[in-house]
């Protein structure tokens, strides 16, 4: 067994600060990660419930050396997406109330133009 | 490639790093994250800017934000942009996290099996003397840690695997199972406006893992490929990646402002986003060389994501968000670039100049947002080319 090699972990240049409190950057970082995890975990039950399925034991080795065909990873696209909505929900509770202002900063003749314009 | 070839996976080449379920379930989900803050999460940022940015600019200048410079300062605040920036920005890092984690697992392995020799006659000649250029020692360029050139072992190929796999990530797939869509798309672009061209030599400048060169001797089995990059790590794994799919490219370390080939060696030269890694001088020294290596009538073209200029302010304004959080210093100069300009600088004849677009030869309509945007590559459905024939 060869010498173990580390790579680097940070990439070189300043990074941006997003948040007043540098805690909610690092905040941030640890939740976004933390739902991966969660949708890996996820995967992981998926896969054990496919092999059982398939009548193959569930072993360690059989669901580590498990590959997804392409209809398999397009359902868990969908259900990542799906999950995305709900783990983001405050984002998109936002985004709503945003789309809705912008549509009333719209004058009334710019809807007028949209709505014979066919859009 | 077969007919029977997934079009939804990355290719399975000869020293394409092997994942574990998990470790290829936390890939799909940085992917899965890119995609849905590209498809659902990014327009908000319009909403924010319509809102209360734009508004509150207005209202504090006398005057509505005309350029994107003026949108970035209006949108500087606003904490929908701010939370959206954050999240992008993590996607990026988990990216890179989630394909080290495999390369860090098995790069002994992947040292041993780029070792081995295969079919194609293709050549690999590195220079470790080459001073790695500023550009790229400054910051490591979107954020991929130790760049092109970090090497963190003997006959090292960790970078070269790293980005071999982060870019299937990064531009969600939509560059087809080779990440070959730039380089497709500027083949079909010369073949459409060139038609009876026969180039018998090619180089790619900056052609990192061969992404965009394997597709060069496809498209041109008579001529001779080469590629070129100032990272060792990179050109290992091009140089094991194309002899493992039987494609014969000429790899050397070599700095594209200065190379060691002869006056007139190519017909055609190319580059696939290099340009906006390298600086102002830099490319200039760039288009010089190309112009000393280029036959007469010989052809250089670059491809790139559009310039500022051919975008509405609010687009340019989000194409523009790399610039500044996602470590890519030169990107947004270089999409002020104006072709006749630096032809005219660099010794070639301006009206031979040219800026074109091309729509993405790989086909992925239902995954394409269509708006050229920080964190959404490959997602415009087109590339911008601009060059010069001499």
């Amino acid at each position: 067994m060869a010498e173990h090699v580390t790579l680097q972990k940070k990439a070189r240049g300043e990074r941006p600060q997003y948040f007043a409190d540098p805690a909610i950057d690092k905040t941030l970082a640890i939740t976004l990660a933390l739902a991966g995890e969660v949708a890996v975990l996820r995967d992981r039950i998926d896969t054990i419930e496919r092999l059982a399925e398939a009548g193959v034991a569930p072993t360690r080795a059989a669901v580590d050396a498990y590959k997804p065909d392409s209809a398999v990873r397009a359902e868990r696209d969908a259900w990542r997406d799906t999950y995305l909505d709900t783990v983001l929900r405050i984002i998109h509770q936002e985004r709503e109330e945003l789309e809705q202002r912008a549509a009333d900063t719209k004058p009334y003749a710019a809807v007028i133009e949209e709505v014979v314009a066919g859009g | 490639m077969t007919a029977t070839q997934d079009l939804t996976t990355q290719f399975r080449h000869g020293v394409l790093p092997q994942t574990t379920s998990d470790e290829f379930s936390r890939q799909e989900f940085v992917k899965s994250l890119k995609f849905h803050l590209a498809s659902k999460v990014s327009l908000g940022n319009h909403d924010a800017y319509e809102a209360r940015a734009k508004p509150a600019y207005t209202k504090a200048t006398g005057a509505e934000p005309q350029t994107y410079a003026e949108i970035r300062k209006a949108m500087s605040e606003d904490p929908y942009f701010a939370f959206w920036s954050a999240m992008q920005r993590n996607s990026q890092e988990m990216m890179w996290k989630s394909v080290q984690i495999p390369v860090e697992r098995q790069l002994p392995d992947l040292i041993a099996a780029a070792g081995k020799g295969a079919a194609a006659e293709g050549t690999l000649r590195l220079n470790p003397d080459l001073e790695i250029p500023k550009y790229h020692r400054g910051v490591d360029i979107h954020c991929m840690p130790g760049g092109y050139h970090t090497e963190f072992t003997a006959d090292d190929v960790a970078n070269g695997a790293v980005y071999d796999t982060a870019v299937y990530i990064y531009a969600m797939g939509r560059m087809g199972p080779l990440n070959s869509d730039i380089g497709d798309t500027t083949i079909a672009w010369i073949k459409e406006n060139h038609p009876d061209f026969k180039p018998r030599r090619i180089l790619d400048m900056g052609c990192t893992v061969g992404h965009s060169t394997l597709s060069y001797c496809d498209a041109f089995p008579d001529a001779e490929v080469y590629g070129i990059d100032v990272g060792a790590p990179v050109l290992r794994y091009a140089h094991a990646r194309a002899q493992s799919m039987g494609k014969p490219v000429h790899f050397s370390q070599q700095n594209a402002e200065s190379t060691d080939f002869e006056d007139g060696f190519f017909d055609l030269i190319v580059s696939h986003i290099l340009v906006h890694e390298t600086s102002n001088a830099a490319m200039r020294r760039i288009m010089k060389e190309c112009n000393r290596l280029l036959t007469p009538g010989g052809l250089v073209v670059h491809a790139e994501t559009p310039p500022y200029r051919d975008l509405p302010a609010y687009d340019a304004f989000m194409l523009d968000w790399d610039t500044r959080n996602n470590n890519e210093p030169y990107w947004g100069a270089s999409h002020e670039l104006v072709a006749t300009e630096i032809a005219a600088e660099t010794g070639f004849d301006p009206a031979k100049a040219f800026e074109a677009y091309q729509p993405s030869a790989f086909e992925a309509t239902e995954r394409r947002t269509k708006v050229f945007q920080g964190g959404d590559f490959g997602g415009g459905g087109a590339w911008w080319l601009w060059g010069v024939q001499k």
